[in-house]
């Protein structure tokens, strides 16, 4: 293998249908279970460091002033008493001179922001000044002795009101015209032709309220001013993007100068890595560092992080026409979205990538409001999972039919049944196999659908509550749009393995993967492969532990660890060193690179395993004559020597959003409630998931993304709301005991299965799995309860009160 | 000079007296020979088996004291309000939440946190690790200590005691159903070693 060739590779992988063409044939290392994880015993000891835990000589800490109002305007402020209070030491107001106007604060891109605003759009907006003090006390105290004049204005909280022809403007700065930002939509066929073809059609509608991702460490970070130059800890899943935009703000200080540490991260879920104004607060803590000279440190409150939300908040309008075989012939669907940002996503993309659907309308008007920003909370295809489980699922229920037959009867691509999809398979070089098929009949035995599936309000159970089961089931999408570097080198005297990229961990086990990536394409024991995360060494993997681990992360691991064998094999088949007293023969002589392999940290001579050199013995001792050690005494080589060796490798995929990427990998997921009918009370009893990964990398840890994401999922389903006072605009229960997230308790039995059909576009055939179970579950609750009950309760989360509602036991709202 | 109008206070009972001399009498006559008395607002700790006495604030919190004063970074800020057993210590034998208990009332106990918990070599260290017991880690230092203090009052728990003992921590990942299974098998794995010896 020459390195030439790898490097031709990473640029095939540019290829928008680009394939595993080189696949391993032993998988010694990927898919193994019982690899020890490698942050197992720092996260287990409490000793694993956060950016909230870090702590500097002489850090102050940052507080910054929020709205009190849903839409107000600053007036006048004063801030002489907060300047007069002890322990304060820096104050940064909306009208500093020496403020831009608008300043580029990251997020989806670059982005030109007010970095400290004065008029706040939602309640609760960091808006008008910052305070640095001695503590965190003190900061709070000189907050409460501003004053702050306000101009209210009139706000608003419901999409509906939002377009009314005589309603206010949410955003007038920004939206002068009206509150439709803009309007999108997914479409092929004829809506209206299908629907009137169609033997029956049905129409109803969807409002999924507000909700958050609660991430556990709060959104936070830390800068130190050494001499000329910024030093940063962040809590964020970009830091690539922090260093440009940190950079901007000085005057675009040399990129190399900017230096960051991302410690482990508790918890990220998208979120707010894609808002710009969230890091307005950084960039107040950047000034104020650099102004004082000492470190500052700022975190969001508890509260602070509610204000951003999901964004598949809103109202679903759909219209759907079927025929008494269960085929679906058009589906129109209208979603209403509530502070999207990026314009939003969905409600019809899941038609598009599953669908043999001819007929597909899904306009979505992205609409502003006075409550904070939503956006991709595990993730952006909410809206998408939401509309493609409750389609689908109505269907099967007016037809009284089984929905897993609704779904082989539908599943395809783009309007095209499943015989395209096996060409378009063979087509970019997948051996074609029918993955939604596999899914069904392991979810189906798991859950023991034949016998556990009844029609809606039949099964009375003899606790007294009513028993049902539902069916969701759609593709895996590999989030796979994007690009990352990362590096590897032999560390001298044992020659084990450094894998060196920047680390943006958020749990999911991704280190652990890379490594047993490059074991087995290296044939290095495991124990010899580790991941050396380097702060600031410019290895910047892709969204570094977010969406694209394997799908694009692996990939560039898989790179790096081709090459660094290639270099490995030809260092031990080359001259190990030239000096002025001549040459030292290769540690194989007259062997090509061609005739080695590696196994088990051992190089060894194809044809007779028993010619063998250990790693450690190629790379040799490093002694008194430094690092590298060569070293000759009268004539004679002190130490073994070979060069020092290192490669470096990138992927750059294009993903799934530009123009259209077949997706063939698909995920089934089952569900049992036990729904009380005196108290509106649902029970999640057992779940079961099952995904066609591709390719498994690591099972616990695909795993835990199942069961992690059932739980996530069930919160969601079941209770997860941020309620708004309608009277004042202000968010009524931003903390966790007025919001709830699923404990151990809110779900039983959860019972994961993975499939592998390597039909995926990462290395080997895998897809990514961590977004996807998460986005699922929600909405399979009302498929789950209507089978239970009878009634479709299309207002999410499904409460008590909802349930009762539907019952016609209450009065509706 | 504003007069001074407080009378001699015994620093050991409180007492009050009118001369210095007469304080004087009472303290060697009735607290001779007992340990210097502490000052205002200095307590004493047994932290992971280790003694300390520190100088709080009345409004610090235990979690800032651990966490913030003494560097300890395992008691977790994740609610900020006794909502999510983050920031849960054993004191005294029972799980507390640090965040919600004064410094200043914790004078003379026992405090064990994740390091120590870890530091004794505790098997559920290494079976939260076997059974992937975490993902983002932030919430975990507080299920191992509630594990442990579960352990400790029940080495033989059923399932359901475990799901109720967790009931009040958070994991905002999801990793629940991993954390009986790792809780099991550290109870068989100690059972196993008192029953050896």
């Amino acid at each position: 293998m020459s390195v030439q060739k790898e490097y031709d590779r990473m640029i095939e992988m540019e290829d928008n249908l680009g394939f595993d063409k080189y696949p391993l044939k032993d998988f010694d290392q990927i898919g193994r279970t019982n690899v020890r994880r490698l942050d197992g015993k720092e996260k287990a000891s409490g000793r694993a460091e956060y950016t909230m835990d870090i702590q500097l000589p002489g850090m102050l800490y940052l507080k910054f002033l929020t709205s009190p109002y849903p839409h107000a305007e600053i007036k006048h402020m004063d801030t002489r008493k907060a300047e007069a209070l002890p322990g304060v030491r820096g104050i940064l107001r909306y009208d500093d001179p020496d403020l831009p106007e608008v300043a580029d604060l990251g997020g989806h891109g670059p982005t030109a922001e007010k970095p400290v605003p004065k008029v706040a759009y939602f309640e609760g907006e960091p808006v008008g000044v910052a305070v640095v003090a001695d503590s965190e006390g003190i900061a709070e105290e000189a907050l409460r002795l501003i004053q702050v004049e306000w101009e209210e204005r009139p706000f608003l909280l419901d999409v509906e009101k939002a377009l009314e022809t005589d309603a206010p403007l949410a955003h007038p700065e920004i939206y002068p015209e009206n509150n439709l930002e803009v309007e999108h939509a997914e479409t092929h066929g004829d809506v209206e032709k299908g629907l009137s073809e169609a033997d029956r059609v049905v129409e109803f509608k969807v409002t999924r309220r507000l909700h958050t991702y609660v991430s556990p460490e709060r959104p936070c970070g830390v800068v130190r001013w050494n001499g000329d130059y910024p030093e940063f800890w962040l809590k964020h899943q970009r830091p690539h993007e922090n260093k440009r935009a940190i950079s901007s703000w000085f005057d675009h200080i040399p990129m190399n100068r900017v230096e960051m540490h991302m410690p482990y991260q508790g918890g990220t879920f998208g979120g707010w890595t894609q808002f710009p104004w969230n890091q307005g607060p950084m960039y107040c803590a950047a000034l104020l560092s650099k102004k004082t000279g000492r470190p500052v440190k700022y975190a969001f409150e508890r509260r602070g992080d509610f204000y951003g939300g999901s964004m598949d908040e809103g109202n679903y309008h759909f219209r759907v026409g079927f025929n008494h075989d269960g085929t679906i012939t058009a589906v129109e669907a209208k979603a209403h979205l509530s502070n999207p940002m990026w314009e939003g996503f969905g409600p019809g993309n899941h038609f598009e990538d599953n669908t043999r659907i001819p007929n597909l309308y899904a306009p979505r008007k992205v609409i502003k409001v006075n409550k904070g920003p939503n956006t991709a909370v595990r993730c952006e295809q909410l809206p998408n999972t939401m509309s493609f489980t409750l389609v689908m699922d109505r269907v099967a229920a007016e037809l009284g039919m089984d929905p897993i037959e609704v779904a082989i009867k539908n599943d395809g691509a783009k309007g095209h049944d499943m015989q395209w999809l096996t060409e378009r398979k063979a087509e970019v070089g997948f051996t074609p196999r029918d993955s939604l098929k596999e899914c069904l009949e392991k979810g189906k035995a798991a859950i023991d659908w034949g016998n556990k599936w009844h029609p809606p309000g039949t099964h009375k159970l003899p606790n007294g509550k009513m028993h049902g089961i539902g069916f969701t089931w759609t593709h895996e999408w590999d989030d796979s749009c994007g690009s990352g570097e990362i590096a590897m080198r032999l560390e001298r005297n044992d020659g084990t393995v450094s894998i060196l990229g920047m680390r943006c961990d958020n749990g999911v086990n991704a280190e652990t993967g890379y490594c047993q990536i490059a074991a087995n394409e290296l044939g290095m024991r495991l124990e010899d492969v580790f991941y050396r995360p380097h702060t600031d060494t410019g290895f910047f993997p892709m969204c570094p532990d977010s969406s694209t681990n394997t799908g694009v992360n692996g990939w560039a691991v898989r790179h790096c660890a081709r090459l660094l064998k290639a270099k490995i094999l030809e260092a031990a088949t080359s001259p190990r060193a030239v000096t002025q007293r001549g040459m030292y023969p290769p540690h194989f002589p007259d062997m090509k690179p061609e005739n080695l392999d590696i196994k088990d940290s051992i190089i060894f001579v194809k044809v007779d395993p028993s010619q063998k050199l250990s790693v450690a013995e190629l790379v040799g001792t490093s002694a008194e004559a430094g690092p590298l050690s060569f070293h000759e005494l009268y004539g004679a080589e002190r130490h073994p020597f070979s060069i020092p060796l290192f490669a470096h490798a990138y992927q750059a995929q294009i993903g799934c959003y530009k123009g259209f990427r077949p997706k063939f990998c698909r995920q089934t997921h089952f569900m049992e409630v036990e729904v009380d009918t005196e108290t509106g009370e649902i029970t999640v009893t057992r779940v079961v998931n099952v995904n066609d990964v591709g390719k498994v990398i690591s099972p616990e840890s695909c795993a835990g993304q199942q069961y992690g994401g059932t739980y996530m999922g069930v919160g969601r389903a079941l209770f997860e709301e941020v309620v708004h006072d309608p009277a004042t605009g202000v968010m009524l229960n931003g903390n966790l005991l007025d919001y709830k997230i699923a404990t151990i308790e809110d779900c039983q039995d959860i019972d994961t299965h993975l499939v592998e059909t390597q039909q995926g576009y990462g290395p080997y055939g895998a897809t990514g799995i961590g977004e996807d179970i998460a986005t699922v579950v929600p909405a399979l609750l009302a498929p789950a309860v209507y089978n239970a009950i009878g009634e479709w309760i299309y207002e999410f989360p499904i409460t008590p009160e909802r349930v009762l509602k539907a019952l016609g036991k209450i009065e509706g709202e | 000079m504003k007069e001074r109008t407080n009378k001699y206070l015994c620093p050991y009972c409180s007492t009050t007296f009118e001369t210095f001399e007469d304080l004087k009498n009472h303290a060697l006559a009735v607290h001779a020979g007992e340990p210097a008395p502490l000052p205002e607002g200095m307590i004493r700790l047994t932290l992971n088996g280790e003694k300390y006495q520190v100088q709080v604030q009345p409004e610090w919190t235990l979690n800032y004291l651990i966490h913030d004063k003494l560097g300890l970074t395992s008691p977790k800020m994740f609610c900020d309000r006794g909502a999510c057993g983050s920031c849960t210590v054993i004191m005294n034998g029972r799980p507390i939440l640090s965040c919600m208990a004064l410094a200043i009332e914790c004078d003379g106990n026992t405090v064990e946190t994740a390091e120590g918990i870890a530091d004794q070599e505790h098997p559920l260290v290494e079976t939260y690790v076997k059974h992937h017991a975490m993902q983002c880690g932030y919430c975990t230092p507080g299920f191992i200590t509630t594990a442990k203090a579960l352990l400790d009052k029940n080495p033989d728990p059923a399932e359901a005691e475990i799901r109720e003992a967790l009931g009040g921590n958070l994991c905002r990942c999801g990793t629940y159903p991993q954390h009986p299974k790792a809780i099991l098998e550290a109870a068989e794995i100690l059972r196993d070693s008192e029953g050896g010896e």
